[in-house]
């Protein structure tokens, strides 16, 4: 009972254990906002990656594989499966409109089945707004004009279909939709939306022009993508010009910057993988040459005018089907499982006309991701060692404050012995107080880290604002104070999520700090002779 | 995490035929309440060896008070932390005997520890000097201080109320009723050491050991405070062991015990 009336008494009479509470509030508080923001940072990253790729990826790259719509089918009948879509991923090159010419990633989608199983609706830009985004509290976002909500819903629709209207023919032609940083041609503004730019560009007649860059307004570029044949040999060279329908932000920098999307069927075409016929000579190999290369005697619907050779139809090939879970939340491993499961079932119908479902790579989107994750999870690790690592001064804190308090109350530790207390109640005395700085520490660290966590947006805004003001004031030129510029990263806002179980973690670790710290002085107290102690000046 | 003590207490000595509460010079025969033979003390200070104590033998009867009296330095206030458990008396070394506290016949020397805490906190009472009264804690809860040791947390809740009334009784008695809530810095030298005395009888120990009880205080506030002493001995039959280097002072007690130099020279029982 003398413990808990002691501490009581220790702890709000005198200022150093505040002090000591103090630091561990703020030691705390540091960790876990840390942490949350940088778990916030990956999650959104993680999330942007799993935007554009669903939850599992059934890929064969390069060549792909045929008999998809059945794969599809078959998995989209499994109730665990919400949706599934074809896509073909392959490098190609862009002309931009300088004429300069940049390595791509292509990617063919039949945007219907693709924004089912992605969020690839949501990262469409250019569409009509009601209202402003958060930070642009100014109303200057192009998509907010009213005059223009026809235009922008047209280009929407465009970029839901990756096609545009041909304005010679009025019938829908392939287009491409492009990342919102290929080209360089928006400008990212102060609260993190974009302004097309307006810059010099190659003139037809060799000099420039000044143009005004909205892509999707009339913008069409040059893609280049190289066919392999079935044994990822090269072919020629295929080059076309699409129009841009749309442009897309998926908050990675890099897949904004290489990445275009295209209508599927038309990649196929370039790449050659659509469904086609193909001439093979009676005894089992393929018009020109003798290898049973399904490409070989590859040629386009025109087939007239030739009839002696056996007409084979080769089905359309796709390099992955994406498939997205029922259930957001479930179990991911199990779900590929499933997947690969469904693709074997595949594999026994369509027996030497796919790859077999050991060929096939099976990935769940953290797979896919794993290099960007890990990466980001190492940073995270290391950034929160380097602040646990500072965190621990905690303990000498409290050791050093406690140390100083048990030189002040050695009289009282001799008052316990006298009146009968043992050295381990005397010790407990000390400990429990350590416990109770670090019960306080924690929670009010805790609590101190929830209320920043959940405004450091508001917070980082306030900032930014009275660096404005003040740079104003005294030196006619606002000082810029953002530390998470929208300008520069992805993320508008400062990423956050505290996880229960890291708080947890965090509030233990400050609890078990102060008990360490607190041991070897409430060690000291307990071995104190009482006779010394009472007589201590 | 500390046990409470026992609350039963060793048996009455067997042969002495007086209650606890009448008193027993043992210079007159009998077996006393406390006996101390052949106390050997001494301290070490940095490589020197200072003996304090040098074979100090004493007796000390049921609700007896006896006053040690001697010079400053001449091992009294030694004399009393040996007999109160707070310090162990030396070893047997260079012809000494075995030093023995034996108190109701229990040898304390070879208490253990477990033993001498509760041995502390039950069988003896200590009145100091400098009042030595925590300063965060109310009068009351310094009364109370040693009653939550010996019961523990749910022994002492669970006679909180009967605890809190006694130790409101004794302040009353002690003319403190109006101060149960005060720090120990908002009362006057006089009033410190009551609360020390009340809080030395709260478990209600068969000895008190004062150390120099009005060595801290003026005159008169010394009396009132002797005077309170006196009560609580003839109330109660308290045996009682008061050091102090003043005549008059120990003149107030049954016994003087003489210490000079670490000796008994006089009054040992």
């Amino acid at each position: 009972m003398y413990h808990a009336l002691l501490t009581r008494r220790y702890l709000t009479s005198k200022v150093m254990p505040l002090l000591a509470s103090l630091a561990v509030v703020l030691c705390t508080a540091m960790v876990l906002i840390t942490w949350s923001v940088m778990g916030g940072f990956l999650n959104n990253l993680t999330q942007a990656g799993r935007t554009l790729i669903g939850d599992v990826r059934i890929a064969l790259p390069n060549v792909g594989f045929a008999h998809y719509d059945d794969l599809i089918a078959k998995l989209e009948a499994d109730p665990e499966v919400e949706a599934a879509a074809p896509i073909i991923e392959a490098m190609g090159m862009l002309t931009l409109l300088e004429n300069r010419t940049e390595p791509i990633l292509i990617r063919g989608i039949e945007g219907e089945s693709f924004a089912r199983v992605t969020g690839y609706a949501d990262t469409l830009w250019w569409k009509p707004l009601d209202e402003p985004v958060k930070k642009d509290r100014q109303g200057d976002d192009l998509r907010l004009e009213e005059t223009d909500r026809t235009l922008l819903q047209r280009i929407y629709e465009d970029g839901l279909t990756l096609t545009e209207i041909d304005p010679i023919t009025g019938q829908p032609e392939p287009a491409i939709v492009l990342g919102m940083e290929v080209g360089g041609w928006n400008k990212r503004t102060d609260w993190g939306g974009y302004y097309p730019r307006v810059q010099y560009v190659a003139a037809s007649d060799g000099g420039s022009e000044l143009r005004n860059i909205f892509m999707p307004g009339s913008g069409e570029l040059v893609v280049l993508v190289v066919p392999l044949d079935s044994q990822g040999r090269p072919l020629d060279p295929v080059t076309r010009k699409f129009p841009v329908a749309n442009e897309f932000e998926s908050g990675l920098y890099d897949i904004d910057k290489q990445t275009v999307l295209m209508e599927l069927r038309a990649l196929q075409r370039m790449l050659r993988m659509h469904a086609a016929k193909r001439l093979v000579e009676p005894g089992g190999s393929g018009v020109g040459g003798s290898s049973p290369d399904p490409l070989a005697g590859f040629f386009e619907e025109d087939t007239e005018g030739v009839s002696e050779p056996e007409v084979v139809e080769d089905p359309a090939r796709v390099t992955s089907v994406l498939v997205r879970m029922a259930d957001p939340d479930g179990d991911l491993e199990a779900f590929r499982e499933k997947c690969h499961a469904i693709y074997a079932e595949f594999t026994r119908d369509h027996a030497g006309e796919v790859p077999d479902a050991m060929m096939i790579g099976i990935e769940t989107w953290e797979d896919a991701n794993r290099m960007m994750i890990s990466a980001v999870k190492k940073e995270t690790g290391l950034v929160l060692m380097i602040f646990s690592f500072i965190s621990f001064t905690a303990v000498f804190l409290v050791f050093a404050i406690f140390w100083a308090m048990i030189s002040e109350k050695t009289k009282d530790i001799g008052i316990l012995r006298a009146l009968g207390a043992s050295r381990l109640g005397v010790a407990w005395v000390w400990l429990r107080y350590g416990l109770a700085i670090g019960v306080v520490g924690s929670i009010c660290g805790g609590l101190l880290a929830w209320a920043i966590v959940t405004n450091i947006n508001e917070i980082h805004q306030g900032i930014a604002h009275t660096g404005e003001w003040l740079g104003s004031t005294l030196t006619d030129k606002p000082w810029n104070w953002y530390i998470w510029d929208p300008k520069v990263y992805v993320f508008k806002e400062i990423p956050h999520k505290i996880e229960p179980w890291k708080a947890v973690f965090v509030l233990t670790g400050g609890l078990l700090s102060c008990v360490v710290g607190a041991l070897w002085p409430a060690v000291r107290a307990a071995r104190m002779h009482p006779v010394k102690a009472l007589r201590f000046e | 995490m500390s046990t409470p003590h026992e609350t039963t207490r060793p048996p009455e000595p067997t042969t002495t035929g007086v209650t606890k509460h009448g008193s027993e010079n043992c210079a007159t025969g009998g077996t006393p309440l406390l006996r101390v033979q052949g106390l050997h003390k001494t301290y070490r200070l940095g490589r020197v060896d200072v003996p304090v104590l040098h074979g100090v033998d004493l007796d000390l009867g049921s609700g007896e008070w006896v006053a040690i009296l001697g010079a400053s330095g001449s091992g009294k206030s030694t004399l009393l932390h040996l007999i109160g458990g707070l310090d162990r008396p030396d070893k047997p070394a260079n012809g000494n005997p075995r030093a023995s506290i034996r108190f109701r016949g229990n040898d304390v020397v070879g208490f253990s520890h477990a033993a001498l805490n509760r041995y502390r906190c039950l069988d003896v009472g200590f009145v100091f000097q400098f009042y030595h009264l925590l300063p965060e804690l109310s009068v009351s809860d310094n009364v109370l201080l040693g009653t939550m040791i010996r019961h523990g947390r749910f022994g002492y809740m669970a006679k909180r109320t009967d605890l809190r009334a006694r130790a409101q009784k004794l302040l009353e008695a002690f003319g403190l009723g109006h101060r149960l809530r005060h720090r120990p810095s908002q009362l006057s030298g006089g009033e410190r050491q009551r609360v020390a005395i009340a809080r030395a009888l709260m478990n209600d120990p068969d000895l008190l050991l004062a150390d120099e009880p009005t060595g801290n205080l003026d005159r008169k506030t010394g009396n009132s405070i002797l005077d309170v002493l006196a009560e609580i001995r003839a109330e109660r039959g308290q045996t009682m062991l008061m050091v102090t280097h003043d005549p008059e002072i120990a003149a107030r007690a049954d016994r003087i015990v003489h210490l000079v130099d670490g000796r008994v020279v006089d009054g040992g029982g």
